[in-house]
């Protein structure tokens, strides 16, 4: 069984430029959060759209965040969410988590999480502000009316929907982008009878992919200083390292990284 | 220098996927070199600003027919040159029809639209783009050697032979490489614009055009005492209306621009053409305004400089020039660059047949020619004095004042220099620098 992920590729205006097209911070959250479960389970993270050839964009971040796999289901951009529920319920049999975006970038409804559930007759936990991963299950939190929470244990098959608060997506390494841009994309078209059928001819061969790695966010005792340290280009980004040594050869080992980085003057000691 | 038989993977990265940046990898990776295109924003030309014409003729050479395809706000047919004063203009027009039609002059365009499509005939050439990635330094053998960049994704460092840096002005690879030793910001302006909306069929009757044809007006003075420009472009629903101030005078008057530009649409002579408009946009960017002057080198051992980066922007009073001489030295530079590949030979050397290309065309040469008109432009008799002597000798010539009898032209043009405090010798000395730049 697999992590299965859908996210919606949207246009922000009906003009078609596609430049401004892109998923929701749900959706993003949703695929950090199949990731993380994946990686956690040691399973298999599937991202999965239902849209025209431009929402391949989406999938190709996707993958360069580390997906294993991301297939688009042929179909229009405004294809109604019960027909997208059917396609991707059709696509998630297997699946051991399904995981959505509670709102898509056209604030549609948040209905075809819960669709999908139903198509599959699985658990569903939806709205969802919180998910944790303890052993094989999630611990989730889950907003209620009037200000409430619902504390869950998921163990899965399931449906879960998270809001984008949840997870910030990870940076997709340079090198995972360049391959992502060139990898074949899995397209599952509609046969006209209702059936889905997987174009052969495109199975992937895997990119290069490193494990992608989430990038702290900035510190710093004031704003100017945290937007200096995400965009100054001119300071150095500097490595981290651990090291085990006697305390004398470490604060040695420091003082001479400080000088390597600029920080002391050469004679400094 | 040779090439060095370590793992590359491309033999040309070029960072910033504008103008120059685009035309770079066009060239090259049409030459059959691979190529990676490196872009900061989340498409080529999203963070990308100017206020002007774009002039392609240059494209020529890359993409045939490009008026065919290009995103084309209007093409420019009419240009004026305005001189303001504290209440008056005078506004020189000339109109060109055989402009509006191929193979054109100039044409006014949104960036986001012009750098997208060009960017998008760089891929189409075979060069790999990649958006949403900051380049944050060169990457440099042990002999100190560039071997390609580090940019801001994890694994995000790249090897090539060579590093074609095209990432605007101030640009930090130039400086980080040494190319750069020293910017003074006496050699910067700071433009600023306003996008301002209009229904199109009353910018059409405002500026006396009609269907895609446009208006481009450069104005003297109007800038509240600051040494600098303003300029009003049309585009087909929007008019954009900014300024150009030299830093170091901005700064010791301490204005704001957005105040500069807001005292600009109050003048009466630009106030009734922005009428009713709304403002969708205003933005910002640095301009290196003193050509030659301020070139850095722009070659090194495994890397060249082009377009903003290179200080390629022509600001010399009746033409006023950027995009056109980013394209071209970006395309110069992708073709030495092919070259060098081709050679094996990747040494400062090696990549020289740029600045050859340069020195030969009418990159460098104009600004050659030119080298003193910014100078001379941004000078303050030109900034404040001149600006109020010709409005102040056009009012009197054209004053019906009975029952005075008309004074004659030399004694009005005597007055007024003499009022707004102009030496003789300086006047001829502004002339003779004139004559010989634009001559």
């Amino acid at each position: 069984m697999t992590i299965t992920v859908c996210i919606k590729w949207v246009l922000p205006n009906r003009d078609g430029d596609e430049r401004f097209a892109g998923i929701s911070l749900a959706d993003q959250a949703a695929v950090e959060t199949g990731l993380s479960v994946a990686e956690a389970l040691n399973d298999t993270c599937t991202v999965v759209t239902v849209g025209p050839p431009a929402a391949e964009a989406s999938l190709r971040d996707a993958l360069a965040c580390g997906a294993h796999d991301v297939v688009r289901i042929d179909g229009s951009a405004d294809t109604d969410s019960a027909e997208t529920a059917r396609l991707l319920a059709e696509h998630c049999v297997h699946s051991r988590f399904i995981v959505c975006g509670d709102y898509s970038a056209d604030r549609g409804s948040g209905s075809v999480p819960a669709l999908i559930a139903a198509r599959l007759e699985r658990g569903q936990a939806l709205g969802l502000i919180d998910v944790r991963i303890v052993g094989e299950s999630l611990s989730v939190v889950r907003r209620l009316d009037g200000g409430r929470r619902e504390k869950l244990s998921i163990v899965g098959p399931a449906v879960i929907s998270v809001e984008g608060s949840v997870a910030r997506l990870r940076r997709a390494s340079l090198r995972a982008t360049l391959a992502a841009g060139e990898a074949h994309i899995n397209v599952i078209t509609n046969d006209g009878s209702g059936a889905l059928r997987r174009n052969p001819e495109t199975v992937p061969p895997r990119p290069y992919r490193p494990r992608a790695r989430v990038v702290p966010s900035p510190s710093g005792s004031s704003a100017l200083d945290r937007v200096r340290q995400i965009t100054d280009t001119s300071s150095s980004k500097g490595h981290g390292e651990t090291v085990v040594l006697s305390p004398e050869d470490a604060a040695s080992r420091i003082l001479e990284s400080l000088r390597a980085w600029g920080y002391l003057a050469d004679s400094a000691t | 220098m040779m090439t060095s038989p370590t793992q590359h993977d491309a033999d040309i990265i070029v960072v910033g996927a504008g103008p120059a940046g685009s035309c770079a990898a066009i060239a090259a990776a049409r030459a059959g070199k691979s190529v990676i295109l490196i872009e900061r924003g989340p498409f080529p030309g999203s963070k990308n600003m100017y206020g002007g014409v774009v002039y392609p003729r240059i494209l020529d050479e890359l993409v045939p027919s490009w008026w065919e395809t290009m995103p084309v706000q209007r093409w420019v047919v009419k240009r004026s040159t305005m001189l303001l004063s504290d209440s008056g203009a005078l506004n020189i027009d000339f109109r060109a029809n055989s402009w509006g039609a191929p193979p054109y002059n100039g044409a006014t365009a949104y960036r986001p639209d012009f750098d997208n499509w060009l960017a998008n005939h760089a891929v189409e050439a075979g060069a790999r783009l990649v958006c949403s990635t900051t380049v944050t330094g060169l990457l440099r053998d042990s002999n100190g050697r560039i071997q390609g960049v580090s940019t801001d994704r994890p694994d995000g460092d790249l090897h090539a032979p060579i590093v074609i840096a095209c990432d605007g002005v101030n640009s930090f690879l130039a400086k980080q490489s040494g190319l750069y030793p020293h910017t003074d910001a006496s050699n910067f302006t700071l433009g600023v614009k306003e996008t301002l909306a209009l229904p199109k069929h009353v910018i059409d009757e405002r500026f006396g055009v009609r269907d895609n044809l446009g208006v481009d007006i450069e104005i003297l003075g109007g800038t509240s005492g600051v040494n600098g420009g303003g300029f009003i472009y049309t585009n087909l629903d929007t008019i954009a209306l900014g300024v150009v101030l030299k830093l170091p005078k901005l700064a010791a008057q301490q204005k704001r621009p957005e105040q500069i530009i807001a005292e600009l649409k109050r003048h009466p002579a630009i106030a009734p053409l922005i009428e009713g408009a709304e403002v969708k946009e205003y933005s910002a960017h640095v301009i290196p305004e003193a050509g030659l002057d301020m070139m850095p080198t722009m070659v090194a051992d495994g890397m060249l400089v082009a377009g903003d980066a290179a200080a390629m922007c022509l600001a010399a009073g009746i033409w006023l020039e950027g995009v056109n001489f980013a394209m071209a030295s970006g395309m110069y530079a992708g073709q030495a660059a092919a070259e060098a590949i081709a050679k094996n030979d990747v040494s400062s050397r090696g990549l020289s047949g740029y600045t050859d290309r340069l020195e030969k065309s009418f990159v460098l040469r104009d600004h050659r020619k030119l080298r003193k008109v910014p100078h001379l432009v941004l000078s303050d008799r030109v900034q404040h004095k001149y600006p109020a002597f010709v409005a102040g000798v056009v009012e009197r010539v054209f004053r019906v004042d009975n029952p005075h009898p008309k004074p004659g032209v030399r004694r009005i043009v005597r007055e007024e220099r003499k009022k707004a405090g102009i030496g003789l010798l300086d006047l001829l000395r502004d002339g003779w620098t004139g004559m010989r730049g634009f001559g």
